[in-house]
Order: structure tokens, then sequence, then C-alpha cells
């Protein structure tokens, strides 16, 4: 009975630290590629920051592949769950907007290497990134509809509205250096986006 | 918290079940009228007219989106 309770510990102990090490490489992936670009990233540099054996890395992340998809949907784990939790509760437009943007900041690096690199990243990576404009869009678009309903937003197609705001955040984040030079654009322009295309959508009749 | 088997949506509420069964590993937004879940070929269609809608993708890039979506998903893992 003891020595049972003690293999139980024990598992429980590697499965925990198993874990503890995923974590850890998932974050230490996430600060390489925003520092050295997704694409120029090798497993290696990713093992050496987390300080792991590159063998260790490889039984968590069988691939390069997996290991990028692995991070991307880290990432849009916690900004999906955060649309989730403010369209449950009712939220307009305005603040899920202000969430997305949140989200964004909190990781703004990465992100911007995963928008402008996009198109150069393997295909599990790529489709975990449409799942993520997919949620986006989701809760984006059921805010606008609810806000048409009620006469705030004018009538128009969701796709364009929900294009617009990307299409608007994703140029001055792939250009930040010229419209942030402090290397912080939502930060010093997230506000003055947000208001300009609230005031492209707003004002409306049901 | 479940998370739904054919699309990954959180369920939480009663509503988020379809016809409120909340023993169902499924949501709302996969299920037919009747409850019962949609086949991979009907939740295909309906998730890349929800792209095209919200997006604007075209047509058969949405498609090949929602497929690739989907094999990510605890119910379609074994499709094609």
């Amino acid at each position: 009975m003891l020595s049972e309770q003690i293999v139980i510990k024990k598992e429980s102990q590697r499965s925990l630290q198993k874990e503890d090490t995923r974590r850890r490489i998932l974050d230490k992936a996430a600060t390489v590629f925003s520092e050295r670009g997704i694409v120029e990233t090798r497993s290696s540099m990713v093992a050496r920051a987390a300080g792991v054996a590159h063998g260790t890395l490889f039984l968590h992340f069988t691939t390069q592949e997996a290991l990028i998809t692995a991070v991307i949907e880290d990432f849009g784990d916690g900004m999906c769950r955060r649309l989730h939790d403010l369209s449950r509760r009712g939220d307009g437009i305005h603040a899920l907007l202000e969430a997305h943007l949140q989200a964004i900041a909190e990781r703004e690096d990465f992100y911007v290497r995963l928008v402008t690199e996009a198109s150069m990243l393997p295909e599990a990576a790529r489709t975990s990134l449409v799942m993520i404009q997919s949620t986006v869009s989701f809760h984006i678009t059921r805010a606008a509809e609810a806000g048409m309903d009620a006469g705030r937003i004018r009538r128009q197609p969701v796709h364009m509205l929900f294009n617009t705001w990307i299409g608007l955040l994703h140029h001055y984040l792939a250009n930040r250096e010229l419209f942030a030079p402090n290397g912080r654009l939502i930060g010093s322009r997230g506000a003055e986006l947000l208001e300009y295309f609230l005031s492209l959508i707003e004002g409306g009749s049901r | 918290m479940k998370l739904c088997i054919a699309c990954g949506m959180p369920m939480e509420r009663r509503e988020d079940y379809p016809l409120g069964d909340e023993t169902k590993d499924y949501c709302l937004h996969c299920a037919r009228p009747d409850g019962s879940m949609q086949s991979y070929a009907e939740k295909v269609e309906s998730l890349s007219a929800f792209v095209v809608r919200t997006q604007g993708l075209d047509p058969a890039a949405a498609r090949k989106a929602a497929e690739g979506m989907m094999k990510r998903l605890p119910a379609w893992k074994e499709k094609p």
C-alpha cells in the first residue's frame, strides 16, 4: 500500500516536472521568436534559452513545426479566453476591441513576428493563426451585429468591418518603427486607432 | 469546463448545449435542429460559410482553412 502511494507520488511529481519544462520551453520559444524572428529561429537556440538539452526539447515537441504551432496556440488561447469572457458579459464592441489591443500589447513583439512572417510559416502554424482570427472575428462580429440591431453601428458586411480593423492594426504593427519608434505601437497609438475605427463604423439606424 | 469536441467553443452555461442538454459533448452551434451532432460534411460547410461571412475569405480557401481547423478537434481527428 505504502509503496503504491510512493509510486503514485513519484508519477505525479514527474508529470508536474514535465509540464513545468513544457511551459518553460513555450515561454522561452516565444521570447526567442520575438527577438530573432520565427522563421530564423533554430530549435537549438530555444533549447539553450530554456536551459534544456536539445533532445529534451524534442521529447516535448517532435518537430520545429510542432513547436511553432504550440507557441501560436498558447498565445491564441490567452487572447481568445479574454474575448470569450467579455463577450459572455455582453460587453460591446468598444470593450472587445480594447481587450483585443491589450492582448496584443502584452505580446506585441511576438504578434508582429507572427503576422509579418505568416506566409512563410508551416501550414499547421498558418492554420493556428486562422483559428485565432476566426475566434476574434466571431466575437467582434457578434458585438457588431448587436450594435447594428441597436442602431449604434452602421449596417455593413461584417467581414469588411473585421478586415478594416485588422488591416488598420496590422499596417501600423508591420511598420511600427515608423509609427512608434519607441517600439511599443499599441501603447502609443492603440487608443488613436481604436477611436478612429469606432468613428468609421458608428452611427446607424435600426 | 467542457470544450465542444466539434468546434472547441467553451461550454459554461446550459444555453451553450444543444436543446439545453448538458450531457452532450458538443455545442448548440454544432448541432442539428433535433439536437444531434452535425456530420463532418455539414460542419465543413457551416464553418466554411462562417469564415467567408466573417473574414471574407475566398470560398475554396475558407474550406481548406475549415478542414485544417477541424483536424485539431477531437470529433474530427480521424477524418482525412
